[in-house]
């Protein structure tokens, strides 16, 4: 027997006797054909998720870490929120097996659930109701005054920190400003030096263009020329003439040496 | 052949070119030559009065075979040659003669280069007729429209200038200059002769015209856009306010070291004479309205 019939037997037994498995049956069965149940769990589990995630945010040290937890906090959070209307449309639907205090109950959770949801701390609670002239800005929860109003005398006063912070600022600008004066020395210097090209170039566009035309009427000349030279030179060379050449020559030279003889 | 005795080649080319009984017309195409070689061979013997005479001569010999060209190079050469002797106005002669040989065959440019070569030879003796011969060729070319090339002659004659503390003339080239950067579109170094000319002028304590100066560049449209007009109108309102640190602040600049160099040396001498001199004349022209007014 091969490794798959094993594997497709095993399956076979295993739902055959599934329902003699205690677990899944108390599973299925509190969640069965119960869709709300169903769902109501899903959504129960996120909601603890979530609430583990905002702790952990809290003691979260670093706060880049933080805000993203907060964010994604949030996004679950908004999730959450649109699951909600399902679970209250399957809430009014009766299903077998269920008494009349169940469904009631069912509906009192889905009540509650909203509330639940918006109380996951996501690192933007404000004190809503407490900052009375600030209740506009409540909408945009991101932002917050850590202050609450109470500007006293200390309020303004430079602490030790931001002192030093601020020399450090006006050093860094400093040395900033520096840097940016040499750059634009070279660019300057840059910038003159460019010029000149410019106009040296300039310059020498109008003696380029005379050294072109100098240079094609030369050119033009020398074809002239070697088609002048090859024509006399074939003239010259005609095989005629060239024969004849060689035989008085051969002829001199016969004279020559039967003298000299 | 004859690459024996000058001497003997000079008067061989002198007996081709008299005319006797014997001889109707001169042999001018071998007494050039003749010349020619006597005149090279004279050189190297560095015996440079004998060696003028010769390229003078062969210059005429190639001027009777109506060759020009050929005789303005040995005017030339004759130049160079009477500049190692010394004889400075001969110098000046020569240049000035081959230039207008090069005028005939219808080149400008080698003829303001002769021209130019002339000056720099006479730069260090005679300045004078150096700058002569610098504006002699600067208007050849500029006749020629080829005014490009005339900005570096025009620069040497405003050094030489500079050097003979003749500060106004200095000026009026460096706005001649700027006229002709104008006909050629060359904004930068007209910008640039423009600001030369100011400070020249506030140099030469020349406040008055400094500013009359800077008024006449600011009607043009290049200049009043450029970086040179800021640094012009900063260097004046300095001026005004005879603010001695911040004019020297200013000509510390970047702007001030891209101009020729020996403007840079002005600027940095500036500021030259009594800040408060300056100060008290721009005061009195101020007061003066109001002493009319008080009259009437």
């Amino acid at each position: 027997m091969s490794v798959i019939d094993i594997l497709t037997r095993v399956d076979a037994i295993c739902k055959k006797y599934d329902k003699y498995d205690i677990d899944k049956q108390n599973d299925s069965n509190v969640s069965g054909d119960d869709a709300f149940a169903r769902l109501y769990g899903v959504v129960e589990a996120d909601i603890e998720a979530t609430l583990q995630k905002a702790e952990q945010a809290s003691k979260e040290k670093n706060r880049a870490s933080a805000v993203a937890l907060n964010a994604e906090i949030r996004r679950t959070k908004a999730k959450l929120l649109e699951e909600v209307p399902k679970l209250q449309r399957l809430a009014f639907k009766k299903v077998k097996g269920l008494s009349s205090e169940e469904f009631v109950a069912r509906n009192d959770l889905v009540q509650a659930l909203p509330d639940r949801i918006q109380a996951i701390p996501d690192g933007s609670a404000t004190a809503p109701k407490a900052s009375g002239g600030w209740g506009a800005s409540a909408s945009r929860a991101e932002i917050r005054f850590d202050s609450d109003g109470r500007f006293d005398d200390e309020y303004f006063q430079q602490t030790e920190e931001s002192n030093k912070f601020r020399q450090e600022f006006e050093m860094q600008k400093m040395k900033q400003d520096q840097g940016l004066d040499m750059i634009a020395e070279g660019l300057d210097t840059l910038k003159n030096m460019a010029h000149d090209m410019n106009e040296e170039l300039d310059r020498q566009v109008p003696l380029v263009d005379e050294i072109d035309t100098k240079v094609d009427k030369a050119a033009s000349d020398l074809k002239n020329t070697n088609v002048r030279l090859k024509k006399t030179v074939t003239q010259l060379r005609s095989s005629r003439n060239f024969c004849i050449d060689i035989i008085l020559l051969c002829i001199i030279l016969g004279i020559a040496a039967y003298l000299y003889k | 052949m004859a690459s024996s005795d000058p001497e003997k080649l000079m008067s061989k080319a002198d007996k081709l070119t008299k005319l006797t009984l014997t001889r109707w017309s001169a042999d001018w195409r071998s007494a050039a030559g003749l010349y020619e070689q006597a005149a090279n061979a004279f050189r190297l013997a560095k015996e440079y009065e004998k060696a003028k005479l010769a390229f003078e001569k062969a210059s005429k010999a190639q001027e009777m075979l109506s060759s020009p060209w050929d005789a303005a190079k040995h005017m030339e050469s004759a130049g160079a040659v009477a500049k190692e002797l010394g004889n400075w106005n001969e110098v000046a002669d020569f240049y000035r003669r081959a230039s207008n040989l090069y005028i005939e065959c219808g080149r400008s440019q080698p003829a303001s280069d002769a021209l130019a070569k002339g000056a720099r030879a006479l730069e260090e003796t005679v300045p004078d007729e150096a700058v002569q011969l610098y504006t002699e060729a600067c208007s050849i070319l500029e006749e020629d429209g080829k005014e490009q090339m005339a900005f570096d002659l025009y620069r040497a004659a405003a050094t030489i200038y500079i050097k003979l503390e003749k500060y106004p003339d200095a000026a009026t080239i460096l706005l001649r200059l700027g006229l002709a950067a104008d006909n050629c579109k060359a904004v930068n170094s007209q910008c640039k002769a423009y600001l030369g000319a100011i400070i020249v002028y506030l140099y030469a304590q020349d406040f008055k015209q400094a500013e009359k100066c800077y008024n006449d560049c600011s009607q043009i449209d290049a200049f009043l856009r450029s970086d040179q007009n800021r640094f012009a109108s900063k260097l004046l309102s300095a001026y005004t306010e005879g603010d001695i640190e911040e004019i020297k602040r200013l000509v510390q600049s970047s702007t001030v070291s891209n101009l020729d160099h020996m403007i840079i040396r002005l600027a940095r001498k500036l500021p030259t004479g009594d800040l408060s001199a300056l100060k008290a004349y721009s005061g009195k022209e101020q007061e003066e309205p109001l002493d009319e007014d008080d009259l009437t």
